[in-house]
């Protein structure tokens, strides 16, 4: 094998891209902490400042007050901007997100950790399930592009693409809750079961599950049809595919080519695919009453837990930076052309 | 003439090469303006173990007459008339699913027009051979490899090395010499090469054509090669079938058309190549443009309108293709016996 | 392969007045032509017609105060109550009417906003290129990555987005990316095509190489992206006020369907199912309306989609 070379040619342009991603992921967390801190800080009525005015008349001398209203924010209530600010992020760099207001004394972090699995594990399996839907559907549409199949493929596509994501969860609901009750309505779970790992509960968790997993699906299959169909047609009137052809290649063979080809610029748009699903899971887990980020950082909103609503605005956004650095690695480690890693 | 055995060399040193018989062959492509001929009753003959070379300018019909011989021209095009007989094969065109899939590549090489194109950009030249072998079941992919590897030596190049690249690695000669190597590896008799030596600077142009030339004799091929390169073919080729507005205008040995040219359109294409020895002067354009597949005249023949010779049953008969001491050519004026045409007019 | 299909075009050059003149009539030949074929097209136009109307005329048509019936409480669909009505008794098909202008006005204000500040940061990237380039794309970068929702959610406890034109402001800033990045790449193909080095060679002023060729051959596409930037407006603030993030200021579709789901127990019983279905009727019909119309501008600009 004379591959060494190249090979770690690679490896080097991949960890630059990575590095790369990283500098600026985290240039995004900063400015995401930033515009937390700012809000919550520029809130009418100042809440920090409230929280401490309302414990020292609770009968907290100053200091103590202090040190409460420091750890439910993760700066203190006096002192001017810039000291406040430098105290946020430096809280920030042990993951202190500060305490919750509504769920009195439980650390922020405790309470986005349990919301975390109701959020991503629904949207990596819409995820998954969006794209082999949308790109065995993207080639059918683009091989019967000129028949009213295709077109009627397309144009579910487009549709799909252009409409929110709480009309695909409300329809869903007012359907198969609604009319044709089959499915739940709202929440996680029936509490009539004992959490474990018995039947009934997990049966009770993907029964649930379904209709929210289905309306995250929904929500990105049009896209993943969309890319899908324009790069398998593109890829058609490639040399390469008719000289495959030409060389008497099995038409599963010449299939793999087409597809894998096609697919490959498709890895571009996940990292954006996931972050949408992300911004939808607020629609979908209020739609569905489902515990997770986004109902998270709705409810933090409306019972004014500004610390609690920091923080969620921060998880997410590193999911999606996250998202983002795994999507681009993806992409760099299948497609062999990426060598020096210039235009990242 | 299936299994690939582990010497191809010797073997095929004992096979015959085969003929090739295109009979009255009609491609149409489908416009807006109804379907057009893009090849119009074209008889050729590839006698076995030559090199035919096609010329014409673009838009002549030459690369779709390459196509056909492996019944592979795309849609809108449509093989509407005619047979492509191919010695051990049959009719190609009546060849149809799997048959024809076999036959391609196995039987019919064809290295690709913008060769440089023609490779997956995902995956190494070693594992498309591979897919390659899988395809035409061969048994022995190492004899296979192996193969590939004295192919790709033969024309120059570190085989083992070029195996394991990606297309992206390669420079656009090695890449065409790539291409010839995945038609001939399966040891097909019959090999197509549509424009191999374009896009390529003189150097490499020159190398691809010697090797063309030695790989064809040594295996005992029959090879037709299309250009629009005079000079290219003038080296390569034993006969050479010259192209024009869908039909063949002239065909003959090589020598003898180049030498003397008997249809208008050959002399016109002989003048307009610039000499390195003379004067640059004496290399004269052909005046008009060539026709497309909707400005090609319904009747008469296809070159009249820039014709030097043109004559008032050029516009409404088309010459037919008339075979005299091994040369054919297609027109009114030189055509016939001058004797015939006097007595014609006589009439 | 090498055959050439020559477009019948007409063989001699037209004189030059009248070029501009025949172009402009053979684009809307063709306009005609793409619309007839699949009528559904057609019925796109009409649609987006009919919602710029309902935008323009549609709270002119009611009075100011909607007619309440306190006997008709979440009444069924009827005569007249095409859709029902609501836990007022308002017709709700009146509502959905009424409500569209501040939807549509939102939805406007921000696709305006949004493609003139990509259309101007894509052509200033693309066209200077260098450490302008650089630097403007890592804004786009940021600005494509940062999750919009979530943070016009926290915008929303210090900002109370009061009219649709504030509104647009804040959903244009937050969502020029996409176009900026488009009309960039778009910058630089017709750069590659030599037409800037071109016009720069004849002497052209800046300012007639981007109005006068660089502009137009774009304009296309930045209309189809300004329509798309309109259904993303519109979603984006009916979202909102459907979370109930938002105070009511006025009544509009986002309003409707947080009432109908939160307060009128849409998901739950079906009395207000027309509730919920109107609005959400409303919206899926705009969806297609524009989609349709885009798909049939992809055509009539992007020949190659043309097929026979």
């Amino acid at each position: 094998m004379t591959q060494t070379v190249p090979g770690r040619h690679r490896a080097a342009a991949i960890a630059r891209k990575v590095a790369g991603h990283v500098v600026r992921g985290l240039v995004m967390i900063w400015a995401v902490a930033t515009i937390s801190f700012v809000i919550i800080r520029e809130i009418p009525g100042n809440p920090v400042l409230g929280q401490y005015e309302s414990l020292i008349q609770k009968g907290m001398s100053p200091e103590q007050a202090e040190r409460a209203t420091a750890v439910l924010y993760g700066f203190l209530p006096t002192g001017n901007l810039w000291q406040q600010y430098v105290g946020y992020l430096g809280s920030l760099l042990h993951f202190d997100l500060g305490r919750s207001l509504s769920t009195p004394g439980v650390e922020v972090t405790t309470l986005i950790g349990h919301a975390a699995r109701w959020t991503v594990l629904p949207v990596l399996a819409g995820t998954l399930l969006s794209f082999l839907l949308g790109v065995t559907m993207g080639v059918y549409a683009a091989i019967k592009r000129s028949g009213r199949l295709g077109d009627a493929l397309a144009l579910s596509g487009s549709l799909l693409h252009g409409v929110p994501v709480y009309v695909i969860g409300l329809l869903l609901t007012a359907i198969f809750a609604t009319l044709w009750p089959i499915m739940p309505s709202g929440g996680p779970v029936d509490v009539e079961f004992v959490p474990g790992l018995n039947p009934g509960y997990i049966g009770s968790l993907v029964h649930h599950a379904v209709l929210p997993v289905v309306t995250y699906t929904l929500a990105s299959y049009g896209g993943w049809i969309l890319a899908m169909k324009s790069n398998v047609v593109a890829v058609l009137g490639d040399d390469f595919i008719l000289a495959a052809e030409l060389r008497g290649l099995r038409r599963g063979i010449v299939f793999r080519y087409l597809a894998r080809n096609a697919i490959l610029p498709l890895f571009t748009i996940l990292a954006l695919s996931i972050g949408m699903l992300f911004g939808g899971s607020i629609f979908i887990e209020q739609i569905f009453n489902y515990p997770g980020l986004g109902l998270l950082l709705v409810n933090s909103i409306s019972s004014r837990d500004y610390a609690l609503m920091g923080g969620t605005f921060l998880v997410i956004t590193v999911g999606i930076v996250v998202a983002n650095i795994v999507a681009d690695l993806l992409y760099t480690v299948i497609d062999p052309r990426v060598r020096s890693g210039g235009a990242a | 003439m299936t299994a690939h055995t582990a010497t191809p060399h010797a073997a095929a040193r004992d096979m015959e090469a085969p003929g090739v018989r295109i009979r009255d062959l009609t491609v149409v492509y489908k416009t807006p303006a109804g379907e057009l001929p893009a090849v119009r009753g074209v008889d050729l003959t590839l006698a076995p173990g030559t090199i035919t070379g096609v010329v014409g300018e673009s838009g002549s019909g030459k690369s779709t007459l390459a196509l056909s011989l492996l019944n592979a021209v795309q849609p809108p095009g449509r093989i509407a008339a005619g047979s492509v007989e191919i010695d051990g094969l049959g009719d190609v065109l009546t060849l149809r699913g799997e048959d024809l899939r076999r036959a391609r590549g196995r039987e019919v090489g064809y290295v690709f027009q913008a060769a440089q194109n023609s490779l997956n950009p995902l995956k190494t030249i070693g594992k498309q051979l591979l897919d390659l072998g899988r395809s035409h079941d061969v048994e022995d992919p190492r004899a296979l490899v192996r193969d590939a590897r004295d192919l790709l030596a033969r024309m120059g190049m570190d085989g083992a090395r070029v195996l394991d690249s990606y297309q992206h690695e390669l420079s656009g000669g090695m890449r065409q010499r790539v291409g010839i190597m995945l038609a001939l590896v399966l040891n097909a008799k019959v090999v197509v090469l549509d424009e191999p030596t374009t896009a390529l600077d003189m150097i490499t142009q020159a190398t691809i054509l010697r090797i063309i030339r030695e790989v064809h004799e040594e295996r005992a091929l029959t090879t037709l090669v299309i250009t629009h390169d005079v000079g290219a073919v003038a080296e390569v080729a034993d006969d050479l079938a010259v192209m024009y507005g869908g039909r063949v205008v002239e065909h003959g040995p090589v020598t003898e058309v180049l030498g003397d040219a008997r249809h208008p359109y050959t002399r016109g294409l002989i003048r307009a190549i610039p000499r390195l020895t003379g004067d640059l002067s004496l290399a004269r354009a052909l005046p008009g443009r060539p026709p497309t597949l909707g400005t090609l005249p319904a009747q008469g023949c296809v070159f009249r309108e820039r014709c030097e010779r043109r004559m008032d049953i050029c516009e409404t008969d088309d010459p037919a293709a008339v075979t005299h001491d091994g040369r054919t050519v297609a027109c009114h004026a030189t055509g016939r016996p001058l004797e015939l045409v006097g007595r014609e007019e006589l009439v | 392969m090498t055959v050439i299909v020559n477009p019948a075009g007409p063989p001699a050059a037209p004189p030059a007045e009248t070029t501009r003149a025949t172009l402009r009539r053979n684009f809307w030949r063709g306009v005609w032509r793409v619309l007839r074929r699949k009528p559904s097209r057609m019925a796109g136009v009409v649609i987006v017609v009919l919602f710029a109307l309902m935008g323009v005329a549609g709270p002119l048509l009611y009075p100011a105060q909607l007619p309440r019936d306190d006997n008709a409480l979440y009444a069924p669909p009827s005569l007249a109550h095409p859709f029902g009505t609501d836990f007022e008794g308002t017709d709700v098909l009146a509502l959905v009417i009424t409500g569209a202008r501040y939807v549509l006005l939102t939805g406007l204000a921000t696709a305006v906003i949004t493609v003139a500040l990509g259309t101007v940061i894509g052509l200033f990237a693309g066209f200077h290129r260098g450490r302008w380039d650089t630097v403007l794309m890592r804004l786009t970068d940021m600005n494509l990555a940062i999750p919009g929702l979530p943070l016009l959610l926290v915008l929303s406890t210090v900002w109370k987005f009061e009219s649709p034109l504030e509104m647009g402001l804040v959903l244009g800033v937050l969502g020029w990316g996409g176009i900026a990045r488009a009309v960039r790449s778009q910058t630089l193909s017709l750069r590659e095509r030599g037409f800037i080095e071109a016009a720069r060679g004849l002497g052209l002023p800046t300012r007639h190489i981007v109005g006068r060729e660089l502009l137009p051959s774009m304009a296309p596409y930045i209309a189809m992206n300004m329509l798309i930037a309109v259904t993303g407006a519109v979603y984006a603030q009916v979202g909102l006020f459907f979370l109930g993030v938002l105070p009511f200021e006025s009544n509009n579709w986002g309003v409707m369907l947080n009432l109908a789901v939160f307060n009128g127990g849409a998901l739950t019983t079906p009395a207000a199912l027309p509730y919920l279905m109107a609005p959400l009727i409303a919206i899926l019909l705009l969806t297609l309306g524009i989609v349709l119309i885009v798909d049939a501008m992809d055509e009539i600009f992007n020949p190659r989609l043309r097929e026979e």
